[in-house]
């Protein structure tokens, strides 16, 4: 295959993408409302996807296109009724469509058979009635008379990375064209200035350098508000999932949408699609009870799951809540006694309890069922929330739903941090986690990787950097303490041996050998051209408050 | 090049010295040669690992090849350099320096000049080694860095996250880490 070839799929690919996500959304809504517009549009969108498929050299996809086709044709002339088994049909050719491009599936969905779904869509159209094996179940393998049909049908190629593309208006492309002009005319400026020794005074040619500093801040801000996205592209394809979900379970889910316009770095949308998808399957696993149930105990049958995004100082907030039957301590407590992460007799309060299914293997569910028991847990889903450098928290009621919150920041490269000199190395906190500094007093210099410390009458326990990276060399004069938040409301400190003030830093990552390193969320490159690392402070917390005692850093 | 009357055999390696021994990587492997300047130390990273450095701007781990191969620890001095070098690390391209006491030269070696790794009496295991190069009187070995960083020692990066969980798990971990 020619290289060029495969790039202009790849741009195909996006755009089929686009349309397929767009014909997802519509074919949802079929069944409830449907306007001329509406087929109109999706004529529109099969057609291109038909014409361009043939072209790209996928002719599979080009045919089941067309089948699909000829089914809108007869619903819009209501020729056919528009039922739930059609609209999971149409659905269903979506997910083939998208084997047959190679577009990966954000709803993992296995065993589609393009084959089968084209015979049924044909058995749909002619019949005029809904095709006759038509429940979820039955998206088995074709039977064995069907081969032929299926094995010229799947040609699909092997699912390529999903291209990571974003669309840019052109103003702003041309503004940043425009500012990256100014500033190579500024270094110009500055350069020249500096090749004539003695003329001019530093005065002059700071204030040359601060011209182009500026212009380069404006063009910083300019490129990361072009990586802003809304973040209903990532609630976009829950309709579809908690569809799916209903049809398994038998549970009744109605999904409410708010703040889908709130802007969010694209890798944010990107990294945060299957945390999400793993809480939303959560909740209607394990939160929303089946409709006998609910009716039982007075509440509507159908459950509903909200997924509410807002803006908060310095970042985002993304909730995720149902109305189900909430978490049930007792039940977390027995989990946590069985699994030795509670004493036989120790009591802990609720809020507490709750924090222990974020544990590696914790589930209280008696019974795997199809959905959950996948071998992940809510422990993937807080570290990989962390690694975004946000937070996750629960606010659960018994009865009356559970409620989980994502904290996340605006972007992931650049962020305010703080600071600190421990003995030859510099190290950065985010600004946001630090809320105070504090000399620690020579009273409490107790040698030793933690202590604690008499904070304004309260108890303040604090982490020894110097010896929990075990630093060698003598130690400071003086110490500081840097009292860092962290979960809900929790403080506690890092005994540093300089504080170095708040700086602008350009997150690097530490890359593929580093992977895995607890309490580093990566690097920063200093004024002074040394690499300082960047600390994960509810990491290097959590490590300490999970594993008391002397555990040697490896 | 210096040598046209052979220009398809002939390849080229640059040899340097780590810990008193020469070694060589193939030309082509190699980026650049960097000034040794300071190397943040990553708390928690494999003792071979020596840490990262600013290279214009970009993160580049810095490993110590002699802490690798089991010996002492290798001791910045004047001439102390890092060795830019790409290598393929499970399927990924991955730019890596390689800290030397001092950079040799570059030898040119034909089909003749090499060896294959003698079965013991090396410095460092055979399996680091693609062979033996003469040049002039003595031998340089010929290292494998895509070797040298494979397999289970790299899992000790990866092992370093089980090493919060309790010993049975750490293994389990380790593998899906380097998955």
């Amino acid at each position: 295959m020619r290289p060029d070839l495969e790039m202009v799929r790849a741009v195909f690919r996006a755009e089929a993408t686009e349309l397929l996500a767009g014909m997802e959304q519509t074919f949802l809504s079929i069944e409830t409302s449907a306007g001329s517009e509406v087929f109109e549009r999706l004529f529109r969108s099969i057609h291109t996807l038909k014409g361009n498929a043939l072209l790209m050299g996928f002719p599979a996809a080009s045919e089941l296109a067309h089948t699909v086709e000829d089914l809108i044709e007869k619903l819009s002339a209501r020729a056919v009724p528009r039922t739930a088994a059609l609209a999971t049909l149409l659905l269903q050719a979506v997910d083939a469509l998208r084997l047959l491009i190679g577009i990966p599936n954000v709803n993992e969905r296995a065993g589609v058979d393009p084959g089968e779904i084209q015979r049924r869509l044909v058995a749909a159209a002619r019949a005029g009635g809904p095709p006759e094996a038509a429940s979820p179940a039955s998206s088995a393998p074709a039977v064995e008379g069907e081969a032929p049909a299926a094995e010229r049908l799947t040609e699909a190629v092997p699912a390529p990375a999903r291209e990571r593309t974003l669309r840019v208006g052109l103003d702003r492309l041309d503004r940043m064209l425009d500012l990256t002009g100014e500033i190579a005319i500024a270094r110009g400026r500055l350069t020249t200035m500096l090749e004539q020794p003695g003329r001019y005074s530093p005065q002059e040619l700071l204030a040359a350098h601060r011209e182009s500093d500026r212009l380069y801040q404006d063009l910083q801000e300019l490129v990361m508000k072009a990586r802003l996205v809304p973040i209903g592209s990532a609630f976009q394809p829950f309709a579809r999932t908690l569809r799916d979900l209903s049809t398994a379970t038998g549970k009744l889910v109605r999904l409410e949408l708010s703040g889908e316009e709130v802007e969010v770095d694209t890798a944010v949308v990107e990294l945060i699609r299957d945390p999400l998808t793993h809480l939303v399957r959560n909740a209607v696993d394990h939160g929303i009870e089946p409709p006998q149930v609910r009716k039982a105990r007075g509440k509507n049958p159908m459950g509903t799951l909200r997924l509410h995004a807002r803006h908060e100082a310095g970042g985002i907030l993304v909730e995720v809540s149902d109305d189900g039957a909430g978490l049930d301590p007792g039940r977390i407590r027995d989990r946590a006694r069985a699994m030795g992460l509670l004493g036989p007799t120790e009591e802990r309060p609720d809020d507490e309890l709750y924090q222990f299914i974020f544990t590696p293997g914790f589930s209280t569910a008696e019974r795997l069922t199809e959905l959950s028991g996948r071998g992940i847990g809510l422990d993937v889903v807080r570290s990989n929330i962390e690694a975004l450098r946000g937070a996750i928290s629960i606010d659960t009621q018994a009865g009356r739903g559970t409620t989980l919150t994502l904290r996340l920041p605006l972007t992931l490269s650049i962020i305010e941090g703080f600071l600190v000199g421990v003995g030859e190395e510099t190290y950065v906190l985010p600004l946001e986690s630090v809320i105070e500094c504090v000399d620690l007093p020579p009273t409490e210099r107790q040698p030793g990787r933690s202590g604690v410390l008499n904070l304004r009458g309260q108890p303040l326990p604090f982490l020894r950097l110097r010896d929990h990276f075990a630093m060698e060399g003598p130690p400071a004069e003086r110490e500081s303490v840097v009292i860092v938040g962290y979960g809900q409301g929790h403080q506690a400190g890092f005994a540093v041996d300089a504080l170095l003030g708040q700086t602008q830093t350009v997150i690097k990552p530490l890359g593929r050998l580093f992977q895995h390193l607890p309490g580093v969320s990566g690097s920063a490159i200093l004024g002074n051209g040394r690499v300082a690392l960047v600390l994960d402070v509810s990491t290097l917390l959590r490590k300490l408050l999970v594993a008391p005692g002397p555990t040697a850093a490896a | 090049m210096s040598q046209p009357s052979t220009p398809a055999v002939v390849s080229q390696y640059l040899s340097f010295f780590v810990a008193g021994e020469e070694y060589a990587l193939g030309i082509l492997q190699v980026r650049e040669i960097i000034e040794y300047d300071t190397v943040t130390r990553v708390p928690g990273a494999p003792a071979w690992i020596r840490g990262v450095t600013n290279l214009r701007g970009s993160v580049l781990p810095v490993i110590d090849l002699a802490v690798k191969f089991g010996l002492a620890p290798c001791t910045p001095q004047r001439r102390s350099c890092i060795v830019v070098v790409e290598v393929s690390l499970q399927g990924d391209k991955l730019v890596l320096g390689v800290l030397a006491d001092a950079i040799g030269q570059v030898v040119e070696l034909g089909p003749g000049d090499m060896e294959p790794p003698p079965a013991f009496g090396t410095p460092v295991r055979v399996d680091y080694l693609v062979g033996l190069g003469r040049a002039g009187k003595k031998f340089i070995l010929l290292l494998d860095i895509d070797r040298v960083l494979q397999g289970q020692d790299l899992l000790a990066a990866g092992a370093l996250k089980a090493s919060e969980a309790p010993p049975v798990q750490a293994e389990t971990s380790s593998k899906e880490a380097a998955r």
